[in-house]
């Protein structure tokens, strides 16, 4: 019985070629999208699960208060680890990371620059699942000038994994040993690095100081039930430790310092939550965010709804076609059960068909969507585990629910009813089928305005004006390796024709470099008028090279040797602490055992224009600028014809000063633009989705206006027998689904309105409004494809020769 | 009630009525029609268009319930059936001959003519045997792999003749058979029904023409659902 089914319904489907075709590649298509998109998602959430004991681990944040500001911070103060490991009996163990920054490794002659560098607590392997090739986990890190590389790296620069024992140079002159090879830290991990320097090498590592933090500070709770436990006694451990530091160098108590509104407090964050859910200061690495993996899921689910209604309606709407030979066999002695079963495996068969293709297809598209989304999924053994149940589940429900229809509805007719093909009269009656259309083309304007919302706001995101100028802006990283030669380094590049000015300090509007500070408004360090902001060191040459414009005073000058003791806020800061002229004073403690002794006043020299450092999501904070020499990097401006030639006359300075270190630069613009890479990618997986969605929503269109005019050949044949034009044929056709596509317009807009507003634009600082045109725009785009797509039918049937149409019944 | 008439009796209706609804009409398509058919009979229903005809035969084949009055089949009163039990008597003893022919066009001619087998549950090698043993008698044994499509209107109507009756069913009722078919071809198939019925099988056609109506035993003529008269064919 179910070889005839099957040979009945392969048949069936091959006599109809373009409407199987239709059919299985519009499935296939959404399916395999939905595939991809749920890589994604579920890749974004396998962020360090691969952790054994990733469910008792936890991050230390802190959050501080300091009278209106306030900061929360990944990282948490230099002996908070071992004394969480000696202090708590359920703490089975801690261990500290802090970002080294960039070094150059020496291989060979050269000396390349390397990014992944971390030190790390001995304790690391014990905390992480981080599997040892060759060493000893428990040692390797216990010395000092030790490194753990991983694979990547041992085979970088020794071409061999066997290199415990041997020796790194890092920087040109500090001799590491190798003492341990690990496998590559999984992608999927919040922190990726190459390098792990052992933590004794680093002396601020042994530093006692609760007033400061700098260490990301990770525990390993006994049982995950703990954090509670733990997260509770943190406002007892801080008063028992840092209470005395503060007394001495704030010159007041905890109680006092909470009492006068502000705090300094510490929870736990699980490790798990950290790649999705925590942006703060002092992340080791950039991490993504819930958003658009809400927003991602939510269109692999459209998109796969779309693509399950599609199906649905084509096959329901061609079942209608086999109203008579469902009453052939009803006539022959087929019961309803087996009508029944005959439709359901018929389309599950589809179904079926449709979802190895679009595993086949996903396979396929795998590489470029890895690229669009800078990804490396891939579908292995372990996903397949998932995989394939989900796919044989989805084409079970997809086809039992589009089978359903035909078998269950046309199965109960009478069978001398379905065999005059009574049931074939109502296209335009099919409520069902209309409520589907609209739901569909709903869902694709949704996705079009969606898709001009984040097109339009990232493109606001990369013109607005950001209160510098990051075009023509060389930057020279690291000029620290010269050493004192910095100086001559700036000097010289100065005089190169071509060279408009620079500025040597790492703190830019665009890099990573941060730092920030404490200022207060009177000598008696009052949190109450205190100022918590970024506090960069620039010189002299940082305004005028970076473009940035002062609303206020001046910018520092060489000429005024008290601008050593001057200082440069901006907007943000200005209105924070109320000032609007210059000649205002600012206080600022050195530090050291009494504090209250140490104060330096500096004077306010000038207000700068808000400019944007942070992302544009967030908004802009307060800097306060001092006159400091910071070798971290020399901006140059530039403006000539023949960059390279001014790009090779620049390395040659570098060589001279420095023949064994690289030169390492970059532009300002493209750091800039790196710093939305992946907004950007973003927003191409967001159009690539969206015009997949519409594809599809499309293909389901078009099958359905063919079927609509097939239905309804017979009065197309009567109605140009008594003289209808072709246009008017067209017309009346096309008339249906264009009211439905309007339905669907004003049923779309102001949900697409409100959510892109609600959920994505409350996402940025700096956003835009979403304008009228857009969703003209969207409603027009929608209109205009349904259209072409019902047209292309329409026209088709009206021109068919009336004598052709009227025989077919 | 059985048993009272002389010849073995298959069908006996009695005040028979179906109605067909319109929001606004209501058209009688049988109004207490009475008729008997005894087993072995050749029986042509005549009348013109929209007398009740194809209705009777519906209802006679069971496709189709009357609104009221008795319809006895071979002894069981079957006017209340529920339609699985329609299907399961149908398929055991009623053949089906339509004017269009009815052929599924996906399945070929020996798959067309085995359907009926499969939903009485025949065994496979069995199937093949009466397949070919039926398509072999209605002399298209050399078209069992073609679609219904690649065969002339006679070739067709014969294909159905098989299928009606390859399960060997006591009666076979036919729908204009060679209302599709020219003169020649509608000769051939009259021979075929003939053939049949003379082997036994009890055969009722809806037809309008009296040249086909000649090979019946029997007219039945109807008129605005009323039986109004009956010819015995000498």
């Amino acid at each position: 019985m179910i070889k005839n089914y099957i040979k009945t319904a392969f048949r069936g489907l091959q006599k109809n070629k373009g409407f199987t075709a239709i059919n299985i590649l519009g499935l296939a298509l959404g399916l395999a999208t939905c595939l991809l998109i749920v890589l994604y998602v579920i890749d974004e959430l396998s962020y360090d699960r691969y952790n054994t004991k990733s469910s008792r681990i936890y991050r230390v944040n802190e959050d501080l208060k300091l009278g209106d500001n306030s900061v929360q911070y990944a990282v948490c103060m230099p002996p908070l680890a071992k004394t969480l490991k000696a202090e708590y009996p359920y703490v089975e163990n801690a261990v500290r990371l802090k970002n080294a920054g960039s070094w150059h490794v020496k291989k060979g002659n050269s000396n390349i620059l390397e990014n992944r560098v971390v030190y790390a607590d001995p304790s690391l392997f014990d905390v992480f699942t981080l599997p040892m090739i060759s060493g000893n986990p428990s040692s390797a890190l216990a010395e000092p000038n030790s490194v753990v590389i991983t694979e990547t790296a041992a085979k970088k620069y020794f071409n061999s994994i066997n290199v415990v024992g041997k020796t790194l140079v890092l920087n040109d002159n500090t001799p590491f040993k190798v003492t341990g090879v690990i496998r590559d830290v999984p992608k999927q991990s919040h922190f990726n690095f190459d390098f792990f320097l052992s933590m004794p090498t680093w002396p601020d590592s042994r530093s006692n100081e609760w007033l400061r933090s700098d260490y990301n500070t990770y525990v390993l709770l006994k049982a995950p039930s703990d954090a509670k436990k733990l997260e509770a006694s943190f406002p007892e451990l801080l008063k028992k430790f840092s209470g005395a530091q503060m007394q001495a160098q704030l010159n007041m108590s905890i109680d006092a310092f909470e009492k006068s509104g502000s705090f300094f407090r510490m929870n736990l964050i699980p490790l798990t939550d950290i790649h999705l859910k925590s942006s703060l200061s002092g992340e080791l690495g950039p991490n993504g965010t819930t958003q658009y993996i809400y927003i991602f899921s939510a269109i692999a689910i459209f998109i796969l709804l779309i693509a399950c209604v599609n199906f649905m309606n084509l096959s329901t709407a061609r079942s209608s076609n086999r109203a008579r030979e469902v009453g052939v066999r009803k006539v022959l002695g087929s019961d309803r059960k087996q009508l029944i079963a005959q439709f359901l495996t018929e389309s599950v068969l589809v179904t079926f068909v449709a979802t190895l293709l679009a595993f086949i297809t996903a396979l396929f598209l795998l590489p470029l969507f890895n690229q669009l989304s800078g990804k490396e999924l891939e579908i292995n053994r372990q996903s397949l585990v998932w995989i394939v149940p989900a796919l044989l589940f989805i084409s079970l429900f997809v086809g039992a629910i589009a089978g359903s229809y035909p078998a269950f509805y046309l199965s109960a007719f009478q069978p001398v009813d379905v065999l005059k093909g009574k049931l074939a009269t109502g296209f335009k009656g099919s409520r069902l089928r209309s409520f589907l259309v609209v739901f569909q083309f709903s869902i694709s304007i949704f996705l079009i305005i969606g898709t001009l919302v984040i097109y339009n706001q990232l493109n606001y995101i990369q013109t607005k004006n950001l209160g510098y100028n990051r075009n023509q802006v060389l930057i020279v990283q690291n000029v620290f390796e010269l050493n004192k030669q910095a100086k001559i380094f700036k000097q010289e590049v100065k005089e190169i024709p071509g060279v408009i000015n620079a500025t040597m300090t790492g703190f830019l509007p665009t890099s990573n470099w941060k730092s920030t500070a404490i200022y207060y408004k009177d000598a008696t360090l009052d949190q109450k008028k205190s100022l918590f902001p970024q506090s960069w060191e620039i010189d002299e040459d940082y305004v005028k090279t970076l473009g940035m414009k002062m609303v206020a005073g001046r910018s520092f000058s060489k000429d005024m040797p008290t601008d050593s003791a001057g200082i440069i806020l901006n907007e943000s800061a200005a209105r924070f602490l109320g000032f609007n002229d210059v000649n205002k004073i600012l206080y600022k403690s050195q530090g050291g055992k009494n504090t209250l002794d140490n104060v330096k006043k500096y004077h306010v020299v000038g207000i700068v224009k808000d400019f944007n450092f942070n992302s544009l999501r967030e908004s802009i904070g307060p800097v306060v600028m001092t006159l400091a020499e910071n070798t971290g990097a020399l901006s140059i401006r530039v403006d000539t014809k023949n960059l390279p030639a001014l790009l090779s006359q620049i390395k040659n300075k570098w060589k001279e000063l420095s023949p064994n270190v690289q030169i390492d630069y970059s532009f300002m613009d493209q750091e800039f633009d790196a710093s939305y890479r992946t907004e950007q990618r973003t927003g191409q997986i967001f159009i690539v989705f969206t015009s997949l969605a519409i594809l599809i929503a499309c293909l389901g269109l078009f099958g359905l206006a063919a079927y609509a005019a097939e239905q309804r050949t017979k009065e197309i044949g009567i109605r140009k027998v008594l003289g209808a034009s072709v246009s008017a044929i067209a017309g009346m056709l096309s008339k249906d689904f264009i009211k439905l596509v309007f339905i669907s317009i004003l049923i779309a807009t102001p949900l697409a309105w409100y959510f892109m507003n609600k959920w994505f634009l409350q996402g940025f600082a700096y956003r835009i409004n979403i304008q009228w045109w857009v969703l003209v725009l969207a409603g027009l785009a929608a209109l205009f494809i349904a259209v072409i797509t019902i047209s292309f039918q329409s026209i088709k049937a009206a021109i068919a020769n009336p004598v052709e149409s009227l025989k077919t019944e | 009630m059985a048993g009272m008439i002389q010849e073995a009796q298959m069908i006996k209706i009695t005040n028979l009525e179906k109605f067909y609804r319109t929001e606004e009409v209501e058209t009688i398509a049988l109004n207490k029609l009475s008729i008997e058919i005894a087993t072995g009979e050749f029986v042509a229903i005549m009348g013109p268009s929209g007398c009740g005809k194809s209705t009777l035969l519906n209802i006679l084949g069971m496709l189709d319930d009357p609104d009221a009055g008795s319809y006895v089949f071979n002894d069981i009163e079957v006017a209340h059936f529920t339609e699985r039990k329609r299907a399961d008597l149908r398929k055991h003893n009623i053949g089906f001959v339509f004017q269009s022919f009815n052929l599924i066009d996906e399945l070929t001619v020996f798959e067309n003519v085995e359907l009926p087998l499969i939903y009485t549950g025949v065994a496979s090698a069995e199937r093949v045997k009466r397949v070919e043993e039926v398509l072999d008698k209605m002399q298209i044994m050399h078209r069992r792999n073609h679609y219904p499509q690649q065969l002339s209107g006679g070739q067709q109507q014969r294909v159905a003749i098989a299928r009606a009756v390859v399960n060997k069913p006591k009666l076979i009722l036919a729908d204009e058979p060679t209302g599709n078919l020219d003169s020649s071809n509608g000769n051939d198939v009259m021979e075929l029904l003939t053939d049949l019925n003379e082997q036994g099988t009890t055969i009722i056609m809806v037809t309008h023409s009296e040249h086909d109506a000649r090979y019946s035993h029997r007219i039945i003529r109807l008129l605005d659902g009323q039986s109004v008269m009956e010819n015995i064919m000498v």
